[in-house]
């Protein structure tokens, strides 16, 4: 007890101190911790009353942690959640440590914490968590984590080590995440219904991922394909299908920005501000983990319409009189949609977009997977008049663009982010919606620049 | 003899697709078509026909391991067609795990050794830790510039034998085994590396020679030049870490 006292103490102490000298530092109460108790992490969640969440996959984990953190909140519980970029198993414990600021223990009663994938078995070995959600499987800076399989095999170790009453939640609509859930019994699915009508230009297919059966191996046959590899599924060899989702998403008018969810329970409308289709599952996802945790669902339709979107997840800024849309880009099928929800919002007004691409580690060191993302399909129907381009690898993605088709004269390079900002801005008109597309350690650099100039209320990030 | 058109074979797109690969093929169609040469890509997974007659050249990606097991048996078959290919001089880029399949074999960790077509003369060894990062080499092909650029990640060492012979001298990274110096290898030619990043768009010069080669086998029709400023541009930026 006393060492747990002084690992959180101190810790508190060190995070207090490295914020004060400025130096943002999220993980660094979480390696003292753990320098004086390794088993911090393990003794803070075991006495959270409803215990620890934890949510994994590729793309979304922030924007449906912070969804589902939001309405488990509105739902009158207490929760601890971790931000964007704290999700290593450091992060996680930092988290838990400086939940309060005098009690030893987090006074909440869950905490939800967005967990890297490869953080997944240490994290679920050492808070035996009583939920674990996956939001999907697609490639993610392979310099980094190797291959796919390497990232289900890290997940499947996790759910091993889940409580024994735990809840897997699973996106059906992604075979590897529904596979994921053939030998576990307590699963809930959640999935999209969506016929072509609500669809417009999506539904067809992307390029990069594998579609074979996660069970004997053999290429998968869709009915429907919403993108990338996700949709409704079946194997004509061993018959492996897509499972029944609990919670579905029946309806998304992408006029009006409302979306229809139906469980066992409730059929519920909800608002969605956010453009694009993975934020329908973003929503999906956060509906029905909060739902699955005893949140009512009658109550969350009003309480989203004041829900803001995560660090640089589709946020809007106002700058200068300009509305300037935030969107992290940091795999293919991940800019891929973001490019597709540009096209999405705002209808067919003329738009420009600044795409800034930095190579640090932790943007991914290797700028392969910009060709595999979906340019030459995307651009006709984006209305992107004029592009930017800036970052340490500007030339690469230029490059991208003009063999994509995108003609050189509506693409400017400017390597400095902060001048290509600066430029866009100057140049445009003040109802010409703007979209900054940048890398990780790039959205870092644009929002420093933002704070700096006074353009938005500082924001502290990992 | 030159030909107004080109089609490409595409080995095993769904299989073989590492990060990137797809940006070869890209580069490839649009320093064609920005010439006026028509391309036509064709896709071949396991098990579909060939008509190797009318093919000017040939790509294979790397995979993952998983994915590469499933088309192996399919690509072994194929061996006598495509070296009878190859020895008539129809380029191919193989990268990566395509690489190692042109070799005699691929010894993994518990000593099994799975074959290759050993149409290029090298082995590879399975390595730890992954080679990964930029890579600069310098190359003895002839054209210019003599850089080649790109990212290697890789757990296969590959060594060469006396009948490869390499396709660059290493100067940043790794290359074939993090011994020699060396990276890649070629024969007639087909071209095996180790390099993505994607290779081909950020070294036009390459691009440019393959589809020579493809255009015409005997090389003597020059390609009419077309800009590669910006190209060369992102070529610089990693020959700059050198």
């Amino acid at each position: 007890m006393l060492r747990l006292w002084i690992a959180v103490f101190v810790a508190r102490l060190v995070g207090m101190l490295s914020r004060v000298s400025g130096r943002g530092g999220s993980s660094l109460p979480g390696i003292v911790a753990r320098r004086i108790d390794p088993e911090v992490l393990r003794k803070l969640s075991v006495r959270l009353p409803k215990g620890v969440v934890l949510l994994t996959g590729t793309n979304g984990k922030t924007t449906t942690a912070a969804m589902a953190a939001f309405l488990l909140k509105a739902g009158g519980l207490r929760v601890v959640h971790n931000r964007a970029g704290a999700n290593l198993i450091l992060g996680l414990t930092a988290t838990l440590v400086q939940a309060s600021r005098c009690q030893v223990y987090p006074p909440a009663d869950l905490a939800l914490l967005e967990t890297d994938e490869a953080s997944i078995p240490k994290a679920s070995e050492e808070t035996h968590p009583k939920a674990l959600m996956v939001t999907n499987f697609f490639r993610d800076q392979l310099d980094r984590y190797g291959e796919l399989s390497t990232t289900v095999g890290l997940v499947k170790q996790g759910i091993a080590a889940m409580d024994a009453d735990g809840w897997l939640l699973l996106n059906a609509d992604d075979p590897q995440v529904a596979f994921l859930g053939e030998d576990y019994g307590r699963v809930v699915y959640f999935g999209l219904d969506l016929n072509g009508g609500d669809l417009g230009s999506l539904g067809q297919h992307d390029a990069v991922d594998a579609r074979f059966c996660p069970r004997c191996g053999k290429p998968l046959v869709y009915r429907t394909q919403y993108y990338a590899h996700l949709g409704d599924y079946r194997c004509g060899h061993c018959g492996f299908v897509r499972p029944i989702p609990d919670w579905v998403v029946s309806e998304w008018d992408r006029q009006e920005g409302r979306i229809t969810i139906r469980s066992a329970r409730d059929t519920v409308a909800l608002p969605i501000r956010m453009p694009g289709i993975y934020n329908v599952y973003n929503l999906l996802a956060a509906v029905a983990l909060s739902g699955t945790l005893g949140a009512p669902l009658g109550p969350m339709g009003a309480q989203l319409e004041t829900f803001e979107p995560a660090f640089g997840r589709m946020e809007k800024v106002i700058i200068q009189g300009h509305t300037v849309w935030l969107a992290l880009v940091k795999n293919p099928v991940g800019f891929t949609q973001v490019l597709q929800a540009v096209g999405d919002s705002g209808g067919q007004r003329p738009k420009w977009a600044l795409l800034v691409i930095n190579d640090r580690y932790a943007d991914g060191q290797d700028v392969s997977w910009l060709w595999d993302v979906d340019f030459e399909r995307v651009h006709q129907a984006q209305h992107i008049e004029r592009w930017w381009v800036s970052g340490v690898r500007a030339y690469d993605m230029a490059l991208r663009l003009r063999y994509a088709g995108i003609p050189d004269h509506k693409v400017d390079v400017v390597q400095n982010p902060s001048d290509a900002l600066e430029h866009m801005l100057h140049e445009a008109k003040a109802d010409v919606p703007l979209y900054i597309m940048p890398t990780y350690t790039a959205l870092l650099e644009i929002r420093q620049y933002l704070t700096q100039k006074g353009y938005t209320r500082h924001f502290r990030e990992g | 003899m030159q030909k107004s058109g080109l089609q490409i074979l595409h080995l095993y797109p769904n299989h073989m697709n590492l990060y990137g690969d797809r940006g070869n093929l890209i580069a490839i169609q649009h320093r064609a078509l920005e010439r006026g040469i028509p391309v036509e890509v064709v896709h071949a997974e396991p098990e579909a026909p060939i008509s190797w007659r009318d093919v000017d050249l040939i790509f294979m990606g790397g995979g993952e391991d998983s994915h590469q097991a499933r088309i192996a048996e399919d690509f072994l078959r194929r061996a006598p067609e495509l070296t009878r290919a190859l020895e008539d001089g129809v380029p191919m880029l193989a990268i990566c795990g395509a690489y190692q399949l042109l070799g005699h074999y691929y010894r993994t960790v518990n000593g099994d050794k799975l074959p290759g077509i050993g149409f290029l003369d090298v082995t590879t060894e399975a390595g730890r830790p992954r080679a990964i990062g930029d890579v600069v080499a310098h190359t003895t092909l002839d054209i210019t510039p003599r850089s080649l650029v790109g990212f290697e990640n890789h757990g296969g060492r590959t060594f060469l034998g006396t009948g490869a012979v390499p396709l660059a001298t290493v100067q940043l990274g790794q290359g074939n085994n993090g011994q020699d110096r060396t990276e890649g290898a070629m024969h007639k030619h087909a071209i095996g590396t180790y390099l993505h990043g994607s290779l081909l768009p950020k070294n036009p010069h390459l691009t440019d020679l393959l589809i020579r080669w493809a255009v015409d086998r005997d090389g003597n029709t020059d390609l009419e030049p077309i800009p590669m400023d910006l190209e060369l541009k992102a070529h610089d930026v990693i020959l700059s870490r050198c």
